[in-house]
C-alpha cells in the first residue's frame, strides 16, 4: 500500500483511466483524472479499495461542446478523495451525458447519498441507481429548480476555465 | 393478541426537532420508533439554506469573506482561513510570516472556544446542567481576547488576500498568556466535573461505536474520526500554513464510541494551548499584511484548499475564469459527511442514546445547510 503518487498514476492509467499529475502547491491536489459516465463506479471502488476517503461530489456546469455527437450536457460531476495516512489528493471529473443521468456511487461510499442527492438539487443531475433520490437542502416544491445552473450568456467553455496545460492537451 | 400486532401497534414516527433542545439548530430527524428504540432515523437538512455557494459565484472574491464566517458560527476563523488561503494559492499573494503566526494562535483560540462550547452544550445534552456555565464562563475569556484584535465575538471576518486586518499588540499577548494558565487549573474541574462522573460515563462508554471502516466509507473528518483511532489532522496530513512550525500531537481514541470522542476533544484543548504558547514565544516582528494588487483575478483553473476546522476537514475548491469572480466555489463543510452516517449508526439504538450520540458528533446545522 506504500504507493507514491508516481505509482498511483501509472496504477490508475493501467487500469484504463485517464490520469494526469498536477503541481499540488498550486492546485492543491496531487492527481486529476478525467473520467467518462461508464468509468465511475470502477475508479470509485478502485479508489475503495486503496483507503481513499470521499471528500465531496459536486457538480460543474460548462458550455457543451457544438462538435460533441456524443451528446454533452455541459454538466461535469466533480469527485475529490484523499487519504487517510497520507497526502495523497485526487480529483475526478466525469461528464454527464444530455440524459443527465450518471451511475451514482452512494453503494460503494454510502457518504456519496447526501452528496449526490444535494448535487440534484443544485444541478438536476440524476444519479441512476440512487435510493433515495430526494431533495436534501432545496424544499421538496423546488424540485424543479437548479439554482447553480449558469445562464447562457454566463457559460464558459471548459477550456476556459481549466489551466492552460490541461486546454492545450485537450484541443491536442 | 398476537405478538406481530402487538409489535405494529408500538410502530410511530416521531419528529425530533427543527426546535429540539437536543438538535441545536433547526434540524428535523425523523425518527421511526418502536417503543422506546429507533428503527430508522431519517436527518432532514435545509432549513437554514442560504446557497452560499451562489452566492460565492456571483460576486468579487473578497466579498464572499463575511459568507465564511456564518457558516460555523461557532468556529469561523479556520473558514476565514480556508477561503483566504484558497485565492491566496490561487493568485500567488505572499502571506507575511507574522500573519500567519496570528492566523494559527487566532484560529486555535476559536477552537478551544468551540470545544468549549461543545462540551458544555453536550452535557446539557446528557441532562448535566452545571459544566455549561462552566464552559461558556472560559469561552468568554476567548471571545474577549479575539474581540480585541477582531471586532466581533462570533463571526469573524479578520483575516484578509495576504495577511490579517490587524496587527496583535502586548495587551493581546498577556491576556492569552493569562488565559492559557487559567484554562490549565481548570482541567482539574473539568475532570471532576465531568470526565469521572460515573452518569456521565453510563452515557457514553460503548455508545454510538464508529468502526474505522464506516468512518471512510461516510468521509468523516476532525475530531469524530479521530475518536476512532485514526490519526487524522489536516494539520499534520497536509500542512498549511506555518503548522509545521509548531510540536504537538494528535490524540485519538479507541474503539470510536461517545466517550471517544468526548475524550479526544478535551485533549485537543491542551494541544491547542501548546501550539499557542510556542506561537507567541516565536512571534516573528514585521508587517502583517503583504502589498495585494485592488483587483484580484482569478486565473482559468481550478484549486482547492483543506484546512482543519473544530468539527474536521473544511475544503474549498474554487474554479477560476480569468475574471475576480469564482466561475464555481465549492465548500466542503464537515459536520455534512459526519452526520450522513446516522442512518446506520442509529438503527436499533435506544432514544436517549441517540440523543448522545447525536451531541457527540457537535453538529453546527448552519454549516451542513450553507
Amino acid at each position: 500500500m506504500d504507493k507514491t503518487i508516481k505509482d498511483f498514476k501509472k496504477f490508475f492509467i493501467d487500469q484504463g483511466f485517464e490520469a494526469i499529475e498536477t503541481d499540488y502547491d498550486q492546485r492543491g491536489y496531487h492527481l486529476e483524472i478525467v473520467l467518462n459516465e461508464s468509468q465511475v463506479r470502477k475508479f470509485a471502488k478502485t479508489a475503495y479499495e486503496h483507503g481513499f476517503y470521499l471528500v465531496f461530489v459536486a457538480g460543474f456546469h460548462v458550455r457543451p461542446e457544438p462538435e460533441n455527437d456524443t451528446g454533452n450536457s455541459g454538466l461535469k460531476v466533480v469527485y475529490q478523495f484523499a487519504r487517510y495516512d497520507r497526502k495523497y489528493r485526487i480529483k475526478a471529473r466525469a461528464s454527464v451525458p444530455k440524459s443527465l443521468k450518471i451511475p451514482t456511487i452512494s453503494d460503494i461510499y454510502q457518504g456519496a447519498d447526501w452528496h449526490e442527492r444535494e448535487t440534484r438539487d443544485l444541478y438536476g443531475i440524476i444519479f441512476s441507481g440512487h435510493p433515495n433520490l430526494k431533495p436534501l437542502l432545496l424544499s421538496e416544491l423546488d424540485a424543479d429548480f437548479h439554482p447553480l445552473l449558469k445562464e447562457e450568456e454566463k457559460l464558459k467553455s471548459l477550456n476556459e476555465v481549466s489551466w492552460p496545460s490541461e486546454s492545450q492537451e485537450n484541443t491536442e | 393478541m398476537l405478538e406481530s400486532e402487538y409489535q405494529e401497534q408500538n410502530r410511530f414516527f416521531l419528529n425530533m426537532g427543527p426546535q429540539h433542545p437536543s438538535t441545536h439548530g433547526v434540524l428535523l430527524i425523523v425518527l421511526e420508533m418502536n417503543g422506546e428504540y429507533v428503527i430508522d432515523p431519517q436527518p432532514v437538512l435545509g432549513f437554514i439554506h442560504r446557497m452560499h455557494e451562489k452566492m460565492g459565484e456571483s460576486r468579487p472574491c473578497p466579498g464572499f469573506m463575511p459568507n465564511t464566517a456564518r457558516m460555523d458560527y461557532v468556529c469561523a476563523l479556520p473558514y476565514n482561513h480556508g477561503y483566504v488561503s484558497l485565492i491566496e494559492r490561487k493568485t500567488g499573494i505572499e502571506v507575511p510570516k507574522r500573519a500567519e503566526y496570528i492566523r494559527v494562535i487566532t484560529s486555535e483560540l476559536n477552537r478551544i472556544a468551540s470545544h468549549l462550547l461543545w462540551l458544555g452544550a453536550y452535557l446539557l445534552d446528557l441532562g448535566a446542567f452545571t459544566p455549561i456555565l462552566y464552559g461558556f464562563d472560559d469561552r468568554e475569556h476567548i471571545l474577549d481576547i479575539l474581540e480585541s484584535v477582531t471586532g466581533s465575538r462570533l463571526t469573524y471576518c479578520y483575516y484578509r488576500f495576504g495577511g490579517v486586518y490587524k496587527d496583535i499588540d502586548e495587551k493581546f499577548v498577556e491576556a492569552t498568556r493569562a488565559f492559557i494558565k487559567r484554562l490549565r487549573k481548570r482541567y482539574v474541574i473539568y475532570e471532576k466535573l465531568v470526565t469521572k462522573n460515573i452518569i456521565f460515563i453510563k452515557r457514553t462508554e460503548n455508545i454510538g461505536i464508529v468502526s474505522p471502516d464506516m468512518a471512510l466509507r461516510y468521509g468523516m473528518t476532525g475530531p469524530n474520526l479521530r475518536g476512532s483511532g485514526i490519526a487524522y489532522d489536516i494539520r499534520k496530513n497536509e500542512p498549511y500554513s506555518v503548522y509545521p512550525e509548531f510540536d504537538f500531537e494528535i490524540p485519538v481514541g479507541k474503539q470510536g464510541d461517545c466517550l471517544d470522542r468526548y475524550m479526544v476533544r478535551v485533549r485537543e484543548i491542551e494541544q491547542s494551548l501548546r501550539i499557542i504558547e510556542q506561537a507567541l514565544d516565536r512571534l516573528p516582528e514585521g508587517p502583517v499584511r503583504s502589498k495585494v494588487p485592488k483587483n484580484i483575478k482569478l486565473s482559468p483553473g481550478d484549486c482547492n484548499f483543506a484546512v482543519e476546522a473544530a468539527r474536521g476537514e473544511l475544503s474549498y475548491y474554487l474554479v477560476g475564469d480569468g475574471t475576480s469572480t469564482p466561475y464555481r466555489l465549492k465548500v466542503r463543510v464537515p459536520s455534512y459527511s459526519n452526520l450522513s452516517c446516522l442512518p446506520e449508526l442509529g438503527r436499533g439504538i435506544l432514544l436517549p442514546d441517540l440523543v448522545s450520540i447525536l451531541g457527540s458528533f457537535d453538529l453546527v446545522i448552519p454549516e451542513m445547510d450553507r
